[in-house]
């Protein structure tokens, strides 16, 4: 039961009515009858019917014609082409953002849908947390804003005029706790999950001309539940756009202001869209009075094009004679930025919350409407994806306007008539039953020619139940769904989803060459060399031969930048890396641009290089307030890899020094390590000298990394790895800081400092003091023994080890040792200390040490032996060791590691070559004669045994030294 | 029919059905009792707009599409196969489905590991065959011969929990629609033709399964081809949701004759409960982390069935949050250890913090709660 019966029913009596000379008279006082019939008087019904009627009138008497629309709707499409054509209108006054204007032209370009996108990312007069400002206006072709816009581009001497609040004032007038309320709405918790094309607007604010539909929950309730459909554009098809389908002008603009004047009266809705919705209606009054005054152009040659909604408006602006008292607000002064993106019809139904599939049904009964009525639609010179066999259109057939007819009275009529019932097309049905079984037999199911059948039957039976002769596109989805679908399998398309795509299917429009914006243009321009498609959707695989044809060293390069610039799947290396200092001769890419088109033309409006935006997004992570040293120096590291830009790099680099120096925290080191490593080295080999910056880093890095030492061996929360990785800098970049200037002794002073109570980090200490020739490995050794030997220690040996583990990082040298104290723990830990802590090993080495445990098995690996056999008679060397002591228990101890064997050798060395000791000796005026070998001589051991003879006969015979040094330490 | 546990839905709802024949002038297929669009407004309940003289009261809830096509695959050639998880009201549907088209609900075959062939065709009065031979008066026809005969509908309860051989006996009956009886072969005692039970017009067959059992036994692709599927989702509209749960509590209160009032609040807070573990289950990642339970409307109804038996018989006559947590631990644990720990992290995670907040019913509901699993675990 549709709305429109219900007034006709009460037709059959004569109203008495108000006697004006009205077009809607009779009809005011049939309403004035139903509303006294069934709410008993003069009440809100009254006024409420009444009210319909009046804002029907005044819209109809309104001197600049109003042509009022409902978005994606093939009728509006169809009556704005027919009553272009006759109208010929000089100015169209058109609802869309103001200042999309510029951009209507460059739809030609484009194979539609595509939608026009306001963008900012420079925002002012914002919240920050806005960025970016995203507005998108998708247009179809089956559409009457695309009717109009093509009339009025193409035909010469007629002026098309966006009314419209702009983008500025889309987020000016917007409440962002509304948006959030409206997607919760549409949210249906049955939908399936969005499809990829779905979400080719982004998280864009949508606007649409024309959006007609109720504005509270239980009106649309209603109609579908009466209407016998399941949702709204369902409704919309069955009992506004069948029935108007051919209807004239004025019968079409009549209930279109009806339908509109009823959502409106009855649904206030929320007050602020209310508000937002009376704003625009004034802005655009004010607008097109505006225009008028300053072109001066008649009333009656001007059309202006809203939604349905607004031309029931009542605001005080309303109308060419209306008040001029709406102010304008000024722009905000962001920067907006204009371009088009590729849409979709699944992407205009995710945005504005149509059910799936309606945008696709629109465009089919577009495309049928047009061919049955012979209304020949406007089209764009040169639109792009359309067929161009129509060879030229006739220069448009100028019909002669017709003269205006005063409006009379069509709602009666049409309210009147029984619902339009679409006679059965058998033959159309039939072709669809059997496409879809086809259909759905290349989606992997088990269709056959009897399920054709069924559908067939089914889509009747369902349309007979469903009050209808013919089956909708709807009731055929179901009939589908029902005798097709027995199995929900992921990952295959549903049947719903085929009937879809079978009806027109999704369509993804694609922003033609000419209406990029230059960044893309760029990138389409400098990866031609490929000879790919790459404008195509889909993914398209790319090889390059960098070393047969070094021309395409330059795609590579712009191959690289997008993958760092654009989101995952745009451009996926297969083979080839790029790291620093290395290069592919080879590299395969999988690319796919023209599925992310709009990303790439998102990343147009951010610069006209890809190189400039690269440069520029860099320098907005290396200066955010929240970057640490580490992520400027993955920017200086990309500014290298990408741009290969010295001077970018520089300016990075030198930030990542005064970041680093207000760093106090050591959570970085890790990565600061690494990263600095890794540009170090390749600085070494790729430059003559190293830059300034990585100079400065390294020194400022070793005193601030001395500083924190001592506070992060006690601090809890840095952990042993951290700590590890300053040792780390502070060693391996050691040679190169003391050449720049730093004192060994600050570091020196930094581990003395340390007092760590952790036992890791002890034993972290323990390495650093071992390294820095403090502490002698014999008595590390015993340490170890001590803590194996204690029973209370114990427990805690394990912890001891994973520093001694993480301490191979900074001290490589220890990998032996390290190997020697696992060892030990294997042998002498008792297993209920052993086996708890084995999975602890396993994961400190697999998450932390990735790259400490190949080096601790090739250690291992040279100790243990190779063979089962050989097992036997194996002693492990540091228990072997105290054999080998005994062996030379004669001769002195010797510092460092060498063997009695190695002190042998040396000494023997320095019997046959004594040339270089005697030089040396003779220098430091030394002449003593040299000793039998056999006592053992000390010139090769280190230092701090040197109180043998030699060196006292050097002291008598020079004092002073010895002299000095006493009264600076006597005081 | 006070002298009936539970009437089915022909009986309890003859006089409706009565009065909907009466004013039926649309036209009807086969032998149906009514036309396809009354037999829609019987189940889904009418509106003002229908224009009838008395209002019909919705029995069956949820979108009203699953009816037509369900009411559309039995005018058709085809059977109809309900499917869905537990307590989505499958047999319910299928039940007033032959209820409103043949007027009998209880033709009934229940799948289970144990049916036979015979279950589904026919077997023998074995005294009898001893007696007089074989014929058809010695034939115990099963329910879905006896609605071939009849041309009305049979129904197949849990069509995949029965064996596949005994499922493949549905193919020859739902494509030739005929059953034969070989024993009543030409030179045996019946005649020539009679071995063959024919199915008259009107016959059709509602399956239901369980899509939580789909992988015991799998249908057959040849059976698949010959029904229809109708997919009956789980209700997570809330409002629809409350409808079902009021309209099946007010039906139980009046069959065991209670009058006990259920506050709305009351309502509110299991809908919300059952809401909140559905989305816990929905994100937990093992089996271990999620209710052994389906969580479905019926089990809701469950819960609050026995909260309100407990209160009338052992309470003060009133429902009380307390009583209706209780009930709800003790329906929904089910594993000792698993599903005890799920509800307990539920109720103190969730309800713990809501109760302060929100105040209510949700303290009493808290400490209801916490008795039960103190008492359970």
């Amino acid at each position: 039961m549709q709305p429109h019966v219900q007034s006709g029913e009460q037709s059959g009596e004569q109203p008495h009515g108000p006697s004006h000379e009205q077009p809607f008279a009779s009809l005011r006082g049939q309403l004035q009858e139903a509303a006294a019939t069934f709410a008993g008087g003069q009440d809100a019904l009254e006024g409420i019917l009444l009210g319909l009627v009046d804002d029907v009138d005044r819209a109809v008497r309104e001197p600049l014609e109003i042509f009022p629309v409902c978005h994606h709707s093939p009728a509006s499409a169809l009556a704005m082409a027919r009553r272009l054509r006759e109208k010929q209108p000089k100015v169209v006054y058109l609802e869309l953002c103001e200042d999309m204007a510029p951009l209507l032209t460059e739809l030609r370009n484009c194979k539609l849908p595509v939608a026009v996108q306001s963008f900012a990312t420079e925002i002012d007069g914002f919240p920050a947390e806005w960025s970016p400002l995203s507005v998108v206006a998708p247009i179809t072709e089956a559409s009457a804003e695309y009717q109009a816009i093509a009339y009025a581009l193409d035909t010469p001497g007629v002026e098309l005029v966006l009314v419209d609040r702009s983008s500025d004032h889309v987020f000016q007038w917007d409440a962002r706790g509304e948006q959030h309320e409206r997607t919760d709405q549409a949210a249906d918790p049955d939908a399936p999950p969005a499809e990829e094309e779905a979400a080719l607007h982004g998280d864009a604010v949508g606007v649409d001309i024309g959006d007609l539909r109720p504005r509270f929950a239980e009106l649309e309730e209603h109609l579908l539940r009466h209407g016998r459909v399941r949702h709204w554009s369902e409704w919309w098809h069955q009992y506004v756009e069948l029935p108007l389908g051919d209807s004239d002008h004025d019968t079409y603009r009549q209930v279109m202001f009806l339908i509109g004047s009823l959502f409106r009266r009855l649904a206030p809705g929320d007050p602020h869209r209310v508000r937002v919705d009376e704003d625009r209606e004034r802005y655009m009054w004010t607008r097109m009075r505006e225009h008028r005054a300053a072109t001066g152009v008649d009333p009656a040659d001007c059309l202006y094009v809203c939604g349905a909604f607004h031309a029931a408006s009542r605001v005080e602006e309303f109308g060419i004679e209306g008040a001029d008292t709406f102010e304008i607000s000024p722009r905000s002064a962001t920067k907006w930025q204009h371009g088009l993106i590729p849409s979709s019809h699944a992407a205009i139904e995710a945005q504005f919350g149509l059910a799936a599939g309606s945008v696709s049904i629109a465009a089919t009964v577009w495309a049928k409407n047009v061919k049955r009525t012979r209304v020949q639609p406007y089209r764009l010179e040169g639109q792009a994806g359309t067929k161009k066999s129509r060879a030229k259109k006739k220069a448009v057939a100028a019909a002669p306007p017709v003269p205006e007819i005063e409006a009379a009275d069509r709602l009666t009529g049409f309210l009147q008539q029984p619902p339009v019932l679409d006679a059965l097309d058998e033959a159309e049905l039939r072709g669809w039953s059997v496409d879809v079984v086809r259909a759905a037999r290349r989606n992997g199911y088990l269709a056959s020619t009897a399920d054709a059948i069924a559908v067939f039957e089914t889509s009747i039976l369902l349309a007979g139940m469903r009050d209808r002769a013919k089956p909708t596109p709807y009731d055929f989805q179901d009939a589908a769904v029902t005798c097709i679908e027995k199995d929900a399998v992921p990952g295959r398309r549903d049947v719903r989803r085929i009937v879809e795509i079978m009806m027109g299917g999704d369509r993804v429009g694609q922003v033609g060459y000419e209406s990029l914006p230059p960044l893309a243009r760029d990138v389409h321009y400098r990866l031609a060399p490929l000879q790919l498609p790459l404008e195509k959707r889909g993914v398209q695989r790319a090889l390059l031969d960098i070393a047969g044809r070094p021309e395409l060293e330059a795609c590579s390069d712009v191959l690289w930048m997008l993958r760092r610039l654009l989101p995952h799947g745009a451009a996926r290396p297969i083979m080839g890396e790029r790291k620093l200092g290395e290069r592919s001769i080879q590299e395969s890419w999988d690319l796919a641009l023209g599925t992310h088109q709009r990303a790439l033309i998102e990343l147009g409006y951010e610069g006209v290089s890809i190189e400039q935006v690269l440069e520029q997004r860099l320098r907005r992570t290396a200066y955010a307030p929240t970057a640490t040293a580490a992520t400027v120096l993955e920017a200086v590291e990309d500014a290298t890899l990408y741009l290969g830009s010295r001077r970018l790099a520089d300016e990075l680099g030198s930030h990542a020094l005064t970041v680093l120096a207000a760093e106090r925290s050591v959570d970085g080191a890790p990565e600061v390590l690494r990263r600095v490593r890794r540009l170090l080295a390749y600085y070494r080999t790729s430059e003559p000298v190293l830059p300034p910056w990585i100079e400065s880093f390294v020194k400022a890095g070793y005193a601030h990394y001395c500083t924190l030492l001592p506070v992060a061996f006690t601090d809890e929360d840095a952990t042993v790895r951290q700590v590890a990785a300053m040792l780390g800098f502070l060693f391996s970049m050691e040679s190169l800081a003391l050449s720049l200037g730093c004192d060994r002794t600050q570091l020196e002073l930094a581990v003395g400092q340390s007092h760590p109570e952790d036992p890791s980090k002890t034993a972290l200490l323990w390495a650093a003091q071992t390294h820095l020739g403090t502490l002698p490995r014999a008595e590390l050794r015993s340490r170890c023994d001590e803590l194996l030997g204690n029973p209370l220690v114990v427990p805690s040996y394990p912890r001891y080890l994973s520093g001694f583990v993480h301490a191979l990082e900074p001290v490589p040298g220890l990998t032996d040792f390290v190997v020697e104290a696992v060892s030990n723990a294997f042998g002498r830990l008792p297993d209920p200390v052993l086996l708890p802590w084995l999975p602890t090993l396993i994961t400190t080495l697999r998450k932390d040490g990735a790259d400490l445990a190949p080096l601790l098995i090739r250690e291992a690996g040279r100790i243990f032996p190779g063979r089962l056999a050989a097992l036997d008679e194996w002693v492990p060397p540091w228990l072997a060791q105290p054999v080998v002591d005994a062996a030379r228990r004669g001769g002195r101890t010797g510092g460092g590691a060498g063997g009695g064997a190695a002190h042998a050798k040396r000494s023997t060395l320095l019997v046959a070559h004594p040339q270089t000791c005697d030089a040396l000796a003779g220098l430091l005026g030394y002449d003593g004669a040299w000793a039998s070998a056999d006592p053992g001589a000390d010139a090769g051991s280190g230092t701090g045994s040197g109180t043998g003879g030699g060196g006292a006969v050097l002291v008598g015979r020079h004092p002073e030294t010895a002299a000095a040094l006493g009264a600076l330490l006597g005081g | 029919m006070s002298d009936l546990l539970r009437a089915p839905a022909e009986i309890k709802y003859a006089e409706e059905l009565d009065w909907l024949e009466s004013i039926d002038d649309n036209p009807k297929p086969f032998s149906w009792r009514l036309s396809p669009k009354m037999v829609r407004l019987f189940i889904v309940g009418s509106e003002r707009a229908d224009g009838l003289d008395r209002e019909i009261a919705p029995k069956w809830f949820g979108d009203r599409s699953f009816v037509e096509r369900s009411i559309v695959t039995l005018a058709s050639d085809r059977g109809l196969l309900l499917i869905g998880d537990p307590g989505t009201g499958k047999s319910w549907l299928a039940e007033l489905l032959s209820a409103a088209i043949s007027r009998n609900s209880t033709q009934v075959v229940q799948g289970t590991a144990g049916t036979t062939e015979d279950h589904i065709k026919y077997s023998w009065n074995v005294s009898m065959v001893i007696a007089k031979g074989q014929s058809r008066e010695s034939m115990i026809p099963s329910p879905i011969m006896t609605a071939m005969e009849t041309g009305t509908i049979g129904r197949f309860e849990e069509l995949t929990r029965s064996t596949s051989d005994v499922q493949d006996a549905l193919i020859s009956i739902l494509s030739e629609k005929y059953i034969s009886v070989p024993e009543l072969g030409g030179d045996q005692a019946g005649e020539d033709g009679d071995n063959i039970v024919f199915a008259k017009p009107g016959f059709s067959i509602i399956a239901t399964a369980n899509s939580r059992d789909r992988g015991v036994n799998d249908l057959s692709s040849a059976l698949k081809r010959r029904f229809n599927f109708v997919r009956i989702p789980v209700v997570t509209n809330k409002k629809s949701e409350a409808e079902i749960v009021r309209f099946r509590t007010e039906e139980l209160l009046r069959r065991h004759q209670i009058e006990l009032d259920v506050p709305p609040t009351l309502l509110d807070v299991l809908l919300q409960s059952f809401a909140d573990l559905r989305a816990s289950s929905a994100a937990a990642g093992s089996d271990d982390e999620k209710l052994e339970s389906a969580l479905s409307t019926a089990e809701q109804i469950g819960v609050l069935e026995d909260a309100i038996l407990h209160s009338n018989f052992f309470g003060e006559r009133a429902l009380t949050a307390r009583t209706l947590a209780s009930s709800l631990v003790g329906s929904l644990a089910r594993r000792e250890p698993e599903d005890l720990a799920i509800l307990n992290k539920y109720l103190h995670g969730v309800v713990e913090p809501r109760s302060t907040e929100e105040g209510g019913s949700w303290p009493e509901f808290l400490e209801g709660g916490r008795d039960a699993i103190a008492t359970l675990s």
